[in-house]
């Protein structure tokens, strides 16, 4: 469908005003936007080399479309320079993914957010934050590259809170959930280096998140005793579902990890193994569905599935770690899946600078 | 001070709604379900309704795989020749 040309409103030459214009228009998240001047906007949007007009996502169930030129509107809007531009371009390039299903994800009474992670150079280049305070405020980048996301799906998708986004609770992530991965001292493959991306290149995955569960350990010695207790967190009764995880080891716990020669794919067997609870249990909560637990132990099962028990997720692929936070503490994370099933697949999407 | 409006320039859709059935009785009835639990359940209670009042007929019952997802455009078409009349709805 073609877009309309954007509109312009004047508003009187004073900033405070401005801002409250803004406000008055219901176009915030809450806080107070630095007003999308044009001149601004025109900046943020040159950092692509495609016409300002290019649609970078669709909305599958109301058909609003979004161009680059709507994406630096509200990139201005959020705080945001331009060279963080291209990640959140790349982050609806990957949400636009129809696995990710974006209209359930931020419809539902599930409340989830999408949780951004950057990884490769890029972040350093503009300086992301992947140490101490992760998923805490006082970097610019994280911040507002998150919240962009936020004032998008808003502004431009519509999903208003109690019209169109039913979230029964939300999450604090629905500000702004955008982190870097850490590469400094991770001794597993990046993450962009795993979806094939080539050397050099970074990438946005986009995961369709629920709330954020800490995971502390600081007595735990061993993988195995680290790993329980992530196995542990992500097998809750409030959270075990058939979803996708995203675990973000502490540096502490993937130095106890990684030091015991352990890979990615050795700590992902041993999560999908041990995440999980007896059907018997499940009966007991109300959550046991016949057709769930067929699907996950039916035809093309993965062999370490256990019978009598419900795993999160449906193999070890499902689940995706890596490393993040300051180098004090043994304070994981585990981030469940907005989706119970296959509601919404992690995606992921290349960077494109501006060279 | 001018500002671009950050809200989206899709032109909107236009959508009508059928015209309502003038009369129920002897119709051909479909259920969509979205897969949630007890959504089938629900729905065909509701449905049961319509034959026990109307003298309609269950003729097709459509499941959805995904069901935060627009149903497939070609379920849809598919169902729409075969009744006369849809019932969905959401189930948990």
């Amino acid at each position: 469908m073609a877009l309309a040309s954007p509109r312009i409103h004047e508003v009187p030459d004073d900033l405070l005003a401005a801002i409250d214009f803004c406000f008055d228009q219901g176009w915030t998240d809450g806080l107070p936007v630095v007003p999308p001047q044009v001149d601004r906007v025109k900046a943020m949007v040159a950092t692509d080399a495609r016409p300002p007009a290019t649609v970078i996502a669709t909305h599958p169930a109301t058909g609003l479309e979004l161009s680059l030129h709507a994406a630096a509107v509200n990139a201005v809007m959020a705080g945001c320079l331009p060279d963080y531009f291209p990640i959140l371009v790349a982050a609806f390039e990957a949400m636009n993914l129809p696995a990710f299903n974006f209209h359930g994800s931020t419809a539902s009474t599930g409340g989830s957010a999408p949780l951004l992670l950057v990884s490769g150079p890029y972040a350093d280049k503009i300086g992301m934050n992947s140490d101490v305070n992760l998923f805490g405020p006082g970097n610019r980048p994280n911040a507002t590259i998150g919240r962009a996301t936020r004032l998008i799906l808003r502004n431009v998708f519509q999903m208003l809170p109690g019209i169109s986004d039913k979230s029964t609770q939300g999450n604090p992530g629905k500000y702004s959930f955008c982190i870097a991965e850490r590469a400094r001292g991770n001794p597993w493959p990046l993450l962009c280096e795993t979806q094939g991306y080539s050397a050099g290149a970074s990438s946005v995955t986009a995961y369709a998140a629920g709330g954020f569960c800490n995971i502390e350990n600081h007595g735990g010695n061993t993988p195995e005793q680290i790993l329980i207790s992530v196995a542990d967190a992500m097998a809750n009764y409030g959270c075990i579902t058939l979803g996708q995880s995203v675990v973000i080891l502490a540096p502490e716990h993937m130095r106890i990890v990684g030091e015991a020669g352990w890979t990615r794919k050795k700590a992902q067997d041993f999560l999908f193994f041990h995440a999980k609870r007896s059907v018997e249990g499940m009966k007991a909560v109300g959550k046991y569905r016949d057709r769930e637990y067929d699907s996950q132990h039916g035809e093309g099962a993965h062999p370490s599935v256990e019978t009598g028990f419900m795993h999160r997720g449906l193999t070890p692929d499902d689940i995706l770690i890596t490393m993040g936070g300051g180098d004090a503490g043994g304070h994981s994370c585990f981030i469940p899946s907005w989706s119970r099933g296959r509601g919404s697949i992690i995606q992921h999407a290349p960077i494109r600078e501006n060279k | 001070m001018q500002l671009y409006d950050p809200t989206s320039s899709t032109p909107k859709r236009k959508s009508v709604r059928a015209p309502a059935l003038r009369n129920l009785e002897g119709l051909r009835i479909g259920i969509l379900e979205n897969g949630k639990l007890n959504a089938e359940e629900m729905l065909k209670e509701v449905a049961a309704l319509f034959v026990q009042r109307d003298g309609c007929t269950i003729c097709t019952l459509a499941h959805k795989i995904n069901a935060s997802a627009p149903a497939p455009s070609g379920m849809l078409t598919k169902v729409a020749q075969e009744v006369d009349f849809l019932i969905t709805g959401l189930g948990d």
